[in-house]
């Protein structure tokens, strides 16, 4: 049972409404109770003024259980009520107007009531907003990320399974609802008669409700004795409607079939409707009364001293005098409202000479009639009325939570036993908490007392009480012998959609009151407005006699149509103007949210391209393995140096006049580069993650070199010119070297996963790099050929021109997130689109999709291995080659920013030397130096291609100190490779 | 024997402030912790390192750990023998991971080692079912349980094959609202 401490969890709504009417309901306390001790300590004291004294004839029955518990007597003349309040203008030596402060306390109540809503909805709208997000793996969250792993109590381990249980099948459920469909006539069918039931019982209640009152008030007139069944008719029955009603509406759900959530707001909005109907009713019935009960009076009091004798005339049938004035103004009545007013009146007039005993003059009747008026005061009535609701309310409440929970919990729990079927699981079973319910119950509470606290100013403190005894008492009912909820669903994520109700709430309730005080005539003999003709003079005639003159004046003219009308305008105008400003940051907010949108999106696809990239790999290194065989050469010279690549590079240097032209060249020198840095930096680590970029820089695109330069990280670069690289090598591939060349990487895999485990130190180093071997790790081998199948037809749509505006584009997007966590994917989708691209230009080559394997899995001692088995039969002039090559890297790594040995090396490896060969060596050199500023290089390049010309003398000079270089690199990098 | 018992030197503390994300005091507690477990075999002074390891039977008692469905696994992840015996640098390696100082990432793969329980470099829908079933102590049914997994598969596989890799997963782990908050243990 202690896992129903998992409501707790879910209660948070209830909790917040409450909080939320406490606080506010304090603070109206507060001020009534101000007017209340003011009153108290101020005014005169109890008995003084008729207002405050209880009736002669009352006095005897005023102490008896029977009338206190109708609320009259003692209470009906004390502080709880409207009528107890004194009229007179000023009390006290401090000059209290208390007429005053009751009306402005009353209508503070409200403006306080509706600012605080007000503020705290915008309060939740704001927090909701910021933590919107499009709920993409709700399973995900809830199975990884739920358990609090701080939990080390018990208790509050069981209550956080129990809460997480909650949540997963509220994810199921609204899975399952999404699949469910029925046949759609039936479905409509079943939900109209489902909506004309709800109505059917709505229009229901309202008439049984406006059946009772006027019952009991008929009931009143008739007999001067009602039993307390009677007396309490009206409040028993609301409350058992607000009480048997939700379940019948829940009942009448079932048959609907929506989706739960959407069901738990229908049922929200009906019980909402319900009890808005009962208040209503209820108000209304009382009101009708009200009216014809100061209709009466006002009747009574305008014609007593013109027509009274001539009255007396025509009342003559009556026989005496004192019937006569009532069947007079019976008469009177009669013309302008209903028979039920008339006897009222009569039994109210009857009551009273009864029980004087002497009618005999005039002036007792006057006397005695006043009498009866005071008792009449309507809106002692009213606040009756509604304490009287609201105790019975507390008392059904109290009572259901002891049947239906309590000793339900209780049956179930040990009659079980003594039972044919399963009590627990079968029918009665335990009582469920229903959070939204009972919130609703909150909210009609409140409106209760909105509606009432302007008569019975205690209302507010009476229903805090009892808020706050009932709170504890659910609390209780629910940790012990509630379930949870079968169908957890909360009605909205945020938990404005219960304050809109409430507000809904408060405004609805407040009308009555306001019409209720604009429309009717106080009563003329008790209440702080007795003797004025509407509740709100009270402000004009302070302001008339209490303000200076200029202050009335200046009040004249504001509340003038000269001044009002422009205010309105005004308002209005302003309004427009706000909600036009709302609207554009709405529109602003979407974009903006669109634009994450597809941010994310872009990031998914990252992702599936670089599983694209993993299965391309095998045809990069298929488109590899050819290129090693021909360039034999390099890759002897790098079984010397290790690590470094670039032998493929040389030798796409070699081929590249041929292919391509220039820009291959520049390439690969920025390849070198990269290693360069890597190799000054020094750390043992970092070689692997590097070369495996390098191994795709070899291959230069045909792609303007200042693209590749724009890209921030060299590896990036790199991987570039790897996928243009493609093209030349294919024509000359060796189908054999194939499988050997995927062995490597094979076993290259252990290494990686290695990797991995330092990869968290290496932290600040290189961010993509660490990133890099993780990913290596865990992607799956397996799964690239089988995703195969599925990445292409991302690659297939772009279109080779797209590429340079493509690249652009990442490099902007990227440059920034270097440092963030994922740059890793980026790396490979864009691997994966150059790759793809190639290979989609390529329509004769078959297995450039599938086969393309990433290169970045290499590590250099692997690496090494392999190129030494391939390179065994190389030329050893070519290997030297190669190796100066790499010496001229290493120069320029070195912090030479000029390039030179390019053009050096070039004269003796290849014969020919074409002007785009020059180019290409101004390129590469251009790559070297903006190396270190890759943005630079992006504007320079062009430039550069002019003055390589000139350059070349310089690299002639550093020709010597390369070669020099060479070997002590070389067999640096050797070290490092092993490692 | 006086007051200061030495229980490491400072270069084993420098070492393990290197390595961790505790200070000095910190790794002194937690070798106090670490030897509450079990006080027989844990000796006071560490600084020759002597090769001891708790069983995992004697760490999951710790009040951080017990309640936690997953504290067999955690123990397990981080156990170099990876039968759940803890040498104080497991130990130590542990807390350090899950301590709130301990950046995303690196929670991120130790999330990922933890609930992969076949150990295959994959969440696959047994280590999902597995998760299920310790997280709700079997309080849900079969059918719902497989189709949790199912869907949660679907949300977070990116590639297709059924099964998550520490890419997906960390892509999935990277959005979520309260994993930072919730995937730490305060020793």
């Amino acid at each position: 049972i202690s896992s129903h401490i998992s409501h707790l969890y879910l209660t948070s709504p209830y909790r917040m409404i409450l909080s939320t009417i406490k606080h506010h309901r304090c603070f109206c306390i507060e001020l009534i109770l101000y007017v209340c001790v003011n009153q108290l300590l101020a005014g005169a004291p109890f008995g003084t003024t008729r207002s405050k004294t209880i009736p002669k004839e009352h006095l005897a029955s005023a102490q008896d259980l029977d009338t206190i518990w109708s609320l009259g007597g003692y209470l009906q003349y004390s502080v709880l009520f409207y009528g107890y309040y004194g009229r007179v203008r000023k009390i006290g030596s401090a000059g209290y107007r208390l007429p005053l402060a009751y009306f402005l306390v009353g209508m503070a109540v409200f403006a306080y009531s509706f600012i605080i809503l007000l503020r705290k909805m915008a309060k939740n709208s704001r927090l909701s907003l910021a933590s919107a997000s499009d709920e993409n793996f709700t399973f995900c969250w809830r199975v990884f990320c739920a358990w609090d792993y701080l939990i080390g109590n018990p208790e509050a381990a069981e209550s956080k399974g129990a809460a997480i249980v909650n949540n997963i099948r509220e994810a199921i459920v609204e899975e399952q609802e999404k699949k469910k469909d029925t046949s759609l006539a039936v479905l409509i069918s079943l939900r109209i008669l489902a909506n004309i039931l709800v109505l059917l019982s709505l229009a229901g209640s309202i008439y049984i409700i406006y059946f009772v009152v006027d019952r009991s008030q008929k009931l009143e007139q008739e007999k001067p004795e009602l039993t307390l069944w009677e007396k309490n008719e009206v409040s028993v029955v609301v409350s058992l409607i607000t009480m048997i009603a939700p379940s019948a509406f829940e009942l009448v759900a079932q048959l609907e079939m929506y989706h739960p959530r959407t069901s738990l707001r229908f049922q929200l909005a009906r019980v909402l409707v319900l009890y808005l109907g009962n208040l209503y009713s209820l108000i209304i019935a009382l009101l009708d009364k009200v009216n014809s009960m100061s209709s009466a009076v006002q009747v009574s009091l305008s014609n007593w001293t013109d027509s009274s004798s001539y009255l007396a005339t025509i009342s003559q049938p009556e026989g005496d005098s004192p019937s006569t004035l009532v069947s007079e103004i019976s008469v009177f009545e009669h013309h302008n409202s209903t028979i039920a007013t008339i006897a009222t009146v009569l039994y109210v007039t009857n009551s009273s000479r009864s029980s004087s005993g002497t009618v005999s003059n005039q002036t007792v009747l006057f006397e005695k009639n006043s009498r009866s008026q005071q008792d009449q005061c309507w809106e002692t009535y009213v606040g009756q009325e509604m304490l009287k609701l609201s105790i019975i309310d507390m008392i059904f409440t109290v009572a259901s939570i002891l049947l239906i929970d309590f000793i339900r919990g209780l049956v179930v729990r040990y009659l079980s036993d003594c039972c044919c079927w399963d009590l627990e699981s079968k029918f009665p079973e335990y009582g469920e908490f229903k959070i939204a319910e009972n919130v609703l119950h909150l909210i009609y509470n409140q409106g209760m007392i909105w509606m009432g606290a302007f008569f019975s100013p205690c209302l507010p403190a009476f229903n805090v009480l009892k808020l706050i005894g009932l709170m504890y008492l659910r609390s209780w009912a629910v940790l012990t012998c509630n379930v949870p909820h079968q169908q957890v669903f909360r009605a909205s994520r945020s938990n404005n959609f219960y304050l809109a109700m409430l507000l809904f709430m408060l405004f609805l309730c407040m009308l009555p009151t306001i019409f209720a005080i604009v429309r009717y005539r106080p009563s003329q003999h008790c209440g702080p407005f007795s003797g004025q003709e509407k509740i709100y003079d009270i402000i004009s005639e302070t302001v008339a006699s209490d303000f200076p003159l200029w202050f009335s004046k200046v009040m004249s003219y504001v509340t003038s149509p000269v001044v009002v009308l422009p205010a309105l305008l005004l308002l209005f105008m302003l309004i427009y103007y706000l909600q036009a400003i709302a609207r554009s940051l709405k529109f602003t907010n979407n974009q903006l949210r669109m634009q994450l949108q597809t941010e994310r999106t872009e990031d998914k696809k990252k992702v599936f391209q670089m599983a694209a990239a993993r299965l391309q790999a095998p045809e990069a290194a298929a488109d590899k393995k050819p290129d090693q065989l021909e360039s034999d050469i390099t890759s002897q010279e790098v079984s010397i140096h290790s690590p470094s690549p670039r032998h493929n590079g040389s030798i796409t240097n070699i081929r590249s006049p041929v292919h391509r032209g220039n820009s291959i060249r520049t390439i690969t020198q920025s390849a070198s580069r990269a290693d360069l840095n890597r190799s000054v930096a020094g750390s043992v680590r970092s070689p692997a993650v590097t070369v495996l970029p390098k191994h795709r820089l070899e291959h230069i695109p045909n792609r303007p070199p200042p693209l590749l330069g724009g890209s921030s990280g060299t590896c990036r670069s790199k991987s570039y010119h790897y996928m243009a690289y493609n093209p030349p090598s294919h024509c000359s591939d060796s189908i054999h070297s194939d499988p050997l060349y995927r062995k490597t990487i094979r076993s290259l895999h252990p290494v990686e996963a290695a990797g991995i485990i330092t990869a968290q130190s290496y932290g600040g180093r290189r961010g993509h790099a660490t990133r890099y071997v993780i990913v290596n790790e865990h992607e799956p081998r397996k799964k690239l050929l089988r995703s195969a199948t599925r990445i292409p037809r991302h690659y297939l749509m772009e279109e080779p021109a797209e590429i340079l505006e493509l690249y652009p584009r990442n490099v902007r997007r990227y440059t920034p997130r270097t440092a963030h966590h994922q740059p890793h994917s980026e790396e490979e989708e864009e691997q994966g689109k150059g790759r793809k691209r190639m290979s989609s230009g390529k329509a004769h080559r078959p297995r450039s999709l599938s086969d393309l394997h990433q290169p970045a899995h290499f590590y250099i001692g692997d690496r090494v291995e392999s190129h030494m088995t391939v390179a065994k039969d190389s030329h050893t002039a070519r290997r030297r080659y190669g190796a100066q090559e790499d010496d001229e890297e290493e120069d320029a790594r070195a912090g030479h920013n000029e390039s030179y040995p390019k053009s050096r090396t070039r004269p003796k490896l290849e014969t020919p030397l074409t002007e785009s060969d020059s180019a290409s060596l101004a390129s590469s050199s251009d790559q070297q130096n903006s190396s270190t500023d890759q943005y630079i290089q992006v504007i320079h390049n062009k430039e550069r291609y002019l003055k390589s010309e000139a350059r070349q003398g310089k690299m002639a000079k550093k020709k010597s100190k390369t070669s020099f270089d060479l070997n002590a690199t070389g067999s640096k990098d050797l070290v490092c490779s092993n490692v | 024997m006086g007051n200061k018992q030495t229980t490491f030197t400072d270069e084993q503390l420098e070492a393990f402030q290197d390595c961790t994300f505790f200070t000095r005091k910190e790794i002194l507690r937690l070798h106090s912790r670490y030897r509450e477990l079990a006080p027989h075999l844990v000796p006071l002074d560490y600084t020759n390192n002597p090769d001891i390891r708790v069983p995992l039977a004697l760490i999951v008692t710790m009040p951080e750990l017990k309640e936690n469905p997953f504290r067999d696994r955690i123990v397990e992840t981080f156990s170099e023998d990876g039968q759940g015996n803890l040498s104080f640098n497991d130990f130590v390696d542990m807390f350090s991971a899950l301590c709130e100082t301990s950046p995303r990432e690196l929670k991120t793969i130790y999330a990922f080692k933890i609930y992969d329980f076949n150990r295959d470099n994959f969440i696959c829908k047994d280590d999902l079912q597995q998760t299920l079933t310790l997280l709700t102590k079997g309080e849900l049914t079969e059918d719902e349980v497989l189709l949790v997994c199912d869907k949660a598969l679907e949300e977070a596989d990116l590639d297709g094959d059924s099964k998550l890799s520490f890419s997906d997963f960390q892509n999935m782990i990277s959005k979520a609202p309260d994993f930072l908050s919730n995937f730490h243990i305060r020793i």
